[in-house]
């Protein structure tokens, strides 16, 4: 999908006309709106252009073919990292999201809640149109509210706040910025659910510039992060995924291979990817980092000041050293990175860079980050106000501060005290509950915007299909209170054609500026100079709050659920987190030891009490974390998530997912604790008590590690090897030993005559699993491109959970010194397929071009072709997955058939997309080339671990990536010829005492 | 050829002194009193389990197998193991008729009807679990090779399942008319005794009988050619039953032992089955003359024999895990005794090796309790065998990360005893409606010991006499 087809702003063009524009504005947009309207109409009746009949293409349209699949480029917004996306439409809607390969952020990658944002534009309890607390009233109606209101504020005065998440959209800032410049006290207050506030903060102090430095992780060589999740969930982690991944690439020549260091408490997604990983409490991270700087300064030749070492472990201090002599040796390409709310932390973290010259190198401060630029003081001088009963007109937008902020009773009480509250929000959460007027927000796949997420780097975000709901976007909302009564595009052209044309001279016209930003979705400009830190940036506080404790608590973003934006979307609530692979809830962690200690088994139910908070969990005993921390996810509990009650089938001995009136997990928001200097997410004390009560949780794994259980090994096979990985001196001592290979090359040595003919492409894929972060992006990329039912959370307890594809996550090693294997394991379209010979029905089949096809129209479901499958990864119906919301249902995949109750279903390796592909190759008389398929899960991945090809062409990329002395195949000894290999991960971790390269490939061979 | 053993060393199979008319009455009689209130009770509550069974089918065939306890890494339990464990009952039916016949031995007679019926129902209740195991059952007929208009599409000649659909039909095919044309004689004599709409059914059923010489020189030949078609079935179906795991590539299942090891557990747990029905039928039917000590005692050596080999095989297995040097299948039995279904593998060593080995004490052969007890431990034992095999292979295989548990749901439950409600409910009509002993057989025997009623009598001097066996039997019973 790189290329379009159709120029998107010419859809986009008439897709606007259709909308702000009224019916019919052309021939041409009535008749798309036909096509995509008597579908949403009759489900739904939702369209804003209701149609009264569906006219046939008698003329077709000339740039659409209906049934073809056409791409639009456009921004995700599903969180502030604003990654490319090119939505691919068929009639008029958005079936898939894909990375766009040319946004230099995201560089072609989509996360999982990225290609989630899908599902949540089909939402059906989103909001549609105004309401005041009684209900719908008209946009005009809340307009004149509003505009008399702040008239009166205008002639009287009073105070205006505008309480936002972090704006990076460049055209809704100048909008803001009008606003407030009209009113005699307005100040915008914009914070991060995740802050970075203490970064931003530090660089003040360090710089003069309240910024947020944007991250070179392909320029490091050695990082070391302290608790910064950058992989999975820290600011950019696209991004940064992909940076991370081109430091490391041991195909290269010569080979690249990064070093990263993780210091954490709890086992965070990076630390399962870290080359060498250090537990360590909350409370160590002050005093690592000061003996961290201690010696950077020692061995730069200075003299730093002693640190105190009172409350780190000296077991700490003496990794910290060794990093510190590891940085140090790569200075000018190692980095620093800390995820604490901290400032004397973060203050230490500016140093050791300073001191490694890191800036400007592997950290950017000219071109910052604008992606998170909230501020923690001014959200807690808001609260001030609120709670003094201050303010009289307050705006909250894209933001639910009631649900993610803690002492909500004081937040919503000072809301009451407040005469008018306006909540702009897609849907009726927490805050908008609370409001006086909700003014709805369109979905970002309907609807104009754009981003700055890296100063000098605007993308631009446009509608992919009509508005489903009647919804304003802010920009829209605030310009019309201002007697702007433009539409949102001609807002966000004239800001583009005006404010940002004059920061680029590559174009000439405004218009074709804009034009070429719609087509390629992104523009590339001067930045715009950071302001200069406000007042003189206080003194960090102390960290005396983080002090050593029985057991300390760590508030975390999840994967799956980074925020409670997302709660509501059933493919992410379904989504195995990558760590735990616990789905529908979230948990209080604790480390092995300590739940011995306590005597908790998971899922027994804690009450955890932290200060005069307290929060009732079930446990979850996570491998490789610290004794001392209990960890738990931030983002469950959100209000309304009962709507999962019925999500699964309905049988028997069917246990809702979650009971009436209660939610998915529980709101931890409340544990965070408040300082002077904001929210703190890590170090609070914490105690753990039990309730008595168990809940079974929906765990998509039950063995977590490579060695089979100790009492039932044989000798030799003590330890599986599906995953395996390499030390990276070891490869680069002798690459083509250092992974033990099995005894035989699939195909020597075969008795049999190979059972498929076979002189045309035969498809693989190629898995490299040093590349491979676990991020689960193409989990939900297949669940979106293959129509994967959601199951509920009864259905994954019981383990019938219908991914295609799954992350299997292993650990290696003694308890606290694992090493975490993450393997995406999908159909390996083996070439002697057990499958295949046991379906009395030959409902599964061999391709010509070595695909293993299951035949959903002939399947009888016997479940034997499950039973023989050595990898398990056939997915059966149990029941008929439920399709009722009408409106979810257009996120469907037209090209994929839905399954119906009875049969058996698993990976096809996109096949839709390869016939596509090669019908249009031989349309054109052409073979179909190498890199023109890809399938949805490759396409997704952030870091390109998946690699589809074919096996028949060994100048492919694939197949010289299944050459590779890497490369093996899972599970290669059972003679199933599988079509996927696997290159084996790679560690390294030069402070490791030099090991054989055997003892790190899992075991050897089986 | 009978002269060289029998009856001279043995007890007579038939007690009691009985003439060819009584022989008649006795088999007959009870087909034209009222059902005693024991049978209605039996019926009773084997049709309560029936229908409870009926409705947990009807549910999960409505509802789908998600009703079952089965996930993405244990696709058969219950179901497969059903179908495994009626399979096998079935086979001494067929042993008994088939076999027995061949080798001339001449006791089966009493139990030959009501063994080959076992084995119908039994194989009926197998036959229903493959249906009902798919997804979608209604396409059930997919599995036939039949010409159609779709491409045709043909079946899987290489799948164990497309084998178990002729095994499975052939073996039942086989079986019914074998238990019919054997049920001819009898039939006929049912038509004689019975009047009006009764004597019109059976004069159908009986295909015009009429007693004749060539008539019974007929009956003879075929029930022999039936015989020998039927002997390598007992040996064919459950090696093609077993095919569906020895054909597999799960460590557990991959072994090419299972088709005797099959064959050897399905008579086993055949004959148990036989006994314990036995057992129940002569006390409820009072056939004690007819199902004697003598048959007991030989039941008996067959499931010790039996139990043996089976043992033996357990054996095997565990040898050539152990030989093979293959991690996983090593695996694969250290976690079948040891694992979280070890409890199921040592219920299956306790009822099938160790708990027949108490047959070889003839004091407990004599004790009716005792073997009845037993009969229903091999049964347990053989129904868990197949659940092990199946369950506890599937549920840890290759990969960590896909290892499950398996814990049944009620509906599993109820259809699994719904499965012996059908059986039972059907025995107990076939009770009810047919003779349940072989009259016409029973007659032949019984003349034929009479004819060397000499020999016999010369044993009588030795101490072994009709009289003081059956009294034997019973002071044995009283005490049991």
């Amino acid at each position: 999908m790189d290329e379009l087809p159709i120029p998107a702003d010419a859809i986009s063009a008439e897709l606007e006309d259709l909308v702000f524009a009224g019916l019919p504005a052309t021939r041409r947009s009535f008749l798309r709106a036909a096509g995509f309207g008597v579908g949403v109409a009759a489900v739904a009746g939702c369209s804003r252009a209701p149609v009264q009949k569906a006219i046939p293409h008698l003329t077709p349209p000339e740039s659409i073919v209906p049934g073809r699949a056409y791409a639009i480029a456009s921004t995700c917004a599903g969180c502030s990292a604003a990654c490319g996306v090119l939505a691919t439409c068929r009639d008029g809607r958005p079936v898939k999201l894909e990375g766009n390969p040319e946004h230099p952020l995201s560089r072609g990658g989509l996360c999982a809640v990225g290609q989630a944002e899908l599902l949540s534009l089909y939402d059906s309890q989103r909001l549609d149109g105004a309401r005041d607390r009684e209900g719908g009233i008209g946009w005009d109606q809340a307009d004149q509210l509003v505009v008399a209101e702040l008239a009166r504020i205008r002639a009287d005065g009073g105070r205006v706040r505008l309480l936002t998440g972090t704006v990076h959209s460049p055209s809704t800032r100048a909008v803001i910025g009008r606003l407030l410049a009209s009113l005699p006290d307005a100040a915008h207050v914009q914070y991060d659910a995740a802050s970075t506030s203490a970064i931003l903060d530090a660089h003040a102090r360090s710089h003069g510039q309240r910024i947020l430095p944007r991250y070179f992780f392909e320029q490091a060589q050695v990082v070391a992060s302290f608790d910064a999740d950058f992989l999975g969930t820290w600011i950019s982690p696209v991004e940064h995924a992909a940076g991370w991944r081109q430091a490391r690439d041991p195909e290269a020549e010569p080979p690249r291979m990064s070093t990263v260091v993780q210091f954490e408490g709890r086992l965070s997604l990076t630390g399962t990817r870290a080359d060498r990983r250090v537990r360590i409490a909350p409370w160590e991270t002050e005093p690592a980092l000061a003996r961290l700087v201690e010696r950077l300064g020692v061995l730069a030749g200075g003299r730093a000041p002693s640190a105190s070492a009172g409350r780190a472990e000296t077991a700490t201090l003496e990794e910290v050293d060794a990093v510190a002599g590891l940085l140090w040796q790569h200075r000018g390409a190692a980095l620093v990175v800390a995820g604490a709310a901290d400032g004397v932390a973060q203050d230490l973290v500016n140093r050791a860079n300073v001191l490694l010259g890191a800036y400007g190198r592997t950290l950017d401060v000219e071109r910052p980050s604008l992606q998170k630029r909230g501020d923690e003081r001014a959200l807690e001088q808001l609260r001030q106000e609120l709670a003094a009963g201050a303010v009289d007109l307050l705006l909250v937008a894209g933001c639910n501060p009631v649900y993610e902020l803690p002492d909500s009773e004081d937040l919503l009480a000072g809301l009451s005290a407040t005469a008018m509250v306006i909540a702009c929000s897609p849907s009726l959460d927490e805050t908008a509950a609370a409001a006086h007027l909700v003014l709805p927000e369109p979905h970002s796949l309907e609807s104009w915007g754009d981003a700055e997420p890296v100063a000098g780097f605007c993308t631009l975000q446009q509608p992919t299909a009509p508005p489903l709901r009647s919804a304003r976007t802010l920009r829209a909302t605030l310009a019309r209170w201002m007697g702007d009564a433009r539409g949102d595009r001609e807002l966000l052209q004239a800001h583009w054609e005006s404010e940002l044309f004059a920061r680029q001279d590559a174009i000439g016209s405004p218009a074709a500026f804009f034009a070429a930003a719609l087509s390629r979705g992104f523009a590339e400009l001067a930045p715009q100079p950071v302001p200069g830190a406000e007042a003189a940036a206080p003194a960090p506080a102390g960290s005396a709050f983080v002090a050593p404790a029985d057991l300390v608590l760590v508030l975390h973003p999840q994967i799956a659920i980074p925020d409670g934006r997302h709660a509501h979307n059933p493919w992410l609530q379904e989504l195995p987190d990558p760590v735990s692979k616990v789905a529908w809830d979230n948990c209080a962690s604790v480390s092995p030891a300590t739940a011995r200690e306590l005597g908790l088994r998971a899922g027994d139910v804690v009450r955890l009490n932290a200060g005069e908070r307290a929060i009732e969990l079930p446990a979850w005993v996570q491998t490789g974390q610290h004794d001392r921390v209990v960890a738990v996810a931030l983002g469950y509990g959100r209000a309304g998530t009962d709507r999962f009650a019925d999500v699964g089938p309905e049988w028997l001995q069917a246990r809702a997912t979650v009971e009436s009136g209660g939610t998915i997990g529980e709101n931890a928001a409340p544990l965070v604790a408040r300082t002077a200097a904001g929210r703190v997410f890590a170090g609070a004390a914490v105690t753990v008590e039990k309730t008595g009560r168990r809940v079974e949780l929906a765990c998509s794994q039950d063995h977590h590690t490579l060695e089979v259980p100790a009492h039932l090994a044989p000798k030799g096979g003590e330890v599986r090897d599906p995953a395996r990985e390499l030390a990276f001196a070891a490869w680069q001592a002798d690459p083509e030993h250092a992974l033990h290979r099995g005894h035989h090359a699939p195909g020597e040595g075969e008795l049999w005559a190979a059972d498929h003919e076979n002189d045309g492409p035969r498809w693989g894929l190629a898995v490299d699993l040093a590349a491979c972060t676990g991020c689960s992006a193409c989990v939900i990329a297949c669940q979106a491109e293959n129509n994967v039912p959601v199951v509920g959370k009864d259905e994954v307890r019981r383990h019938r959970e219908m991914h295609w594809l799954r992350i299997d996550r292993y650990f290696e090693g003694a308890e606290g010194e694992e090493r975490v294997h993450h393997q995406p394991m999908m159909c390996q379209h083996c070439d002697h397929a057990p499958c295949e010979t046991v379906c009395p029905v030959l409902a599964t089949v061999h391709s010509a071009s070595g695909l293993n096809q299951q035949v959903y129209n002939r399947c009888v479901g016997t479940r034997y072709c499950a039973n023989n499958c050595p990898y398990k990864v056939r997915r059966f119906n149990w029941f008929d997955y439920a399709h009722d919301d009408a409106l979810e249902n257009l996120a469907l995949n037209p090209d994929v058939t839905v399954r119906s109750r009875g049969v058996m279903e698993k990976c096809s390796m996109c096949v839709q997309r390869i016939q596509e592909a090669r019908s249009e190759a031989r349309r054109r008389g052409e073979k179909v080339e190498d890199g023109a398929i890809r399938t949805a899960c490759q396409q997704s991945c952030p870091t390109q671990a998946i690699v589809f090809g074919d096996h028949a062409d060994p100048a492919g990329r694939m197949a010289r990536l299944a050459a590779s002395h890497r490369a093996y195949g899972v599970l290669d000894e059972l003679g199933v010829a599988p079509s996927v290999r696997y290159l084996a991960g790679m560690n390294n971790d030069p402070l490791a005492p030099a090991r054989a390269g055997h003892a790190e490939t899992g075991g050897g061979h089986g | 050829m009978a002269e060289i053993h029998a009856p001279a060393v043995r007890p007579p199979t038939i007690l009691g002194d009985k003439t060819l008319g009584g022989i008649t009455s006795d088999v007959f009689a009870p087909l034209d009193r009222r059902p005693t209130r024991l049978w209605w009770w039996a019926f009773l509550s084997a049709a309560a389990a029936l229908l409870l069974g009926t409705v947990c089918v009807g549910y999960q065939i409505m509802v789908g197998i998600g009703t079952w306890g089965l996930n993405r890494t244990v696709g058969w339990a219950f179901d497969i193991t059903n179908f495994v464990f009626w399979v096998g009952i079935g086979h001494a039916g067929t042993l008994i008729s088939a076999v027995l016949l061949l080798f001339r031995q001449r006791w089966r007679t009493s139990i030959n009807r009501s063994a080959e019926a076992m084995t119908i129902f039994a194989v009926m209740c197998a036959g229903l679990f493959p249906v009902i195991h798919m997804g979608r059952p209604w396409l059930a007929f997919w599995v036939f090779p039949y010409p159609n208009a779709r491409g045709p599409l043909w079946v899987n000649w290489r799948s164990p399942l497309l084998w178990d659909v002729f095994a499975i039909g052939t073996y039942f095919t086989i079986s019914l008319v074998f238990w019919y044309i054997g049920l001819l004689p009898d039939l006929g004599t049912l038509r004689e005794r019975a009047r009006g709409l009764r004597k019109k059914v059976f004069g159908w059923l009986s295909l015009g009988w009429d007693g004749s010489a060539r008539t019974w020189a007929r009956y003879e030949v075929a029930c022999v050619l039936l015989a020998a078609l039927a002997t390598p079935l007992v040996v064919s179906v459950h090696s093609v039953v077993s095919s569906d795991f020895a054909t597999a590539i799960l460590p557990g299942w991959h072994t090419t032992v299972f088709p005797p090891y099959f064959v050897v557990g399905a008579v086993f747990s055949g004959f148990a089955m036989v006994l314990m029905l036995m057992l129940i039928a002569r006390k409820v039917m009072h056939l004690e003359d007819y199902m004697t000590m003598r048959h007991v005692h030989a039941m008996c050596k067959v499931i010790v024999f039996t139990g043996s080999i089976v043992g033996l095989a357990y054996g095997t297995e565990l040898f050539m895990a152990w030989y093979s040097g293959n991690p996983y299948e090593k695996f694969a039995f250290a976690n079948r005794m040891r694992g979280p279904f070890g409890w199921a593998y040592g219920v299956m060593v306790f009822c099938n090796v160790i708990a027949p080995q108490l047959l070889w004490f003839r004091k407990v052969r004599w004790s009716l309790g005792a073997v009845f007890l037993i009969t229903i431990l091999v049964n347990v034992g053989m129904w868990f065998e197949r659940f092990v095999i199946i369950v506890s292979s599937l549920h840890r295989d290759f990969l960590p990360s896909a290892w499950t548990g398996y814990v049944p749901t009620w509906i599993e439950l109820g259809t699994l005893l719904g499965s012996f409600g059908l059986f039972f409910t059907l025995f107990l009509l076939f009770c009810r409606f047919l003779p349940m002993i072989a009259a016409s057989e029973i007659k032949a025997v019984v003349a034929s010991e009479r004819h060397h009623a000499p020999v016999a009598e010369g044993v009588a001097a030795e101490g072994v006499t009709t009289e003081n066996v059956a009294a034997e039997c019973e002071t044995v019973e009283a005490a049991a």
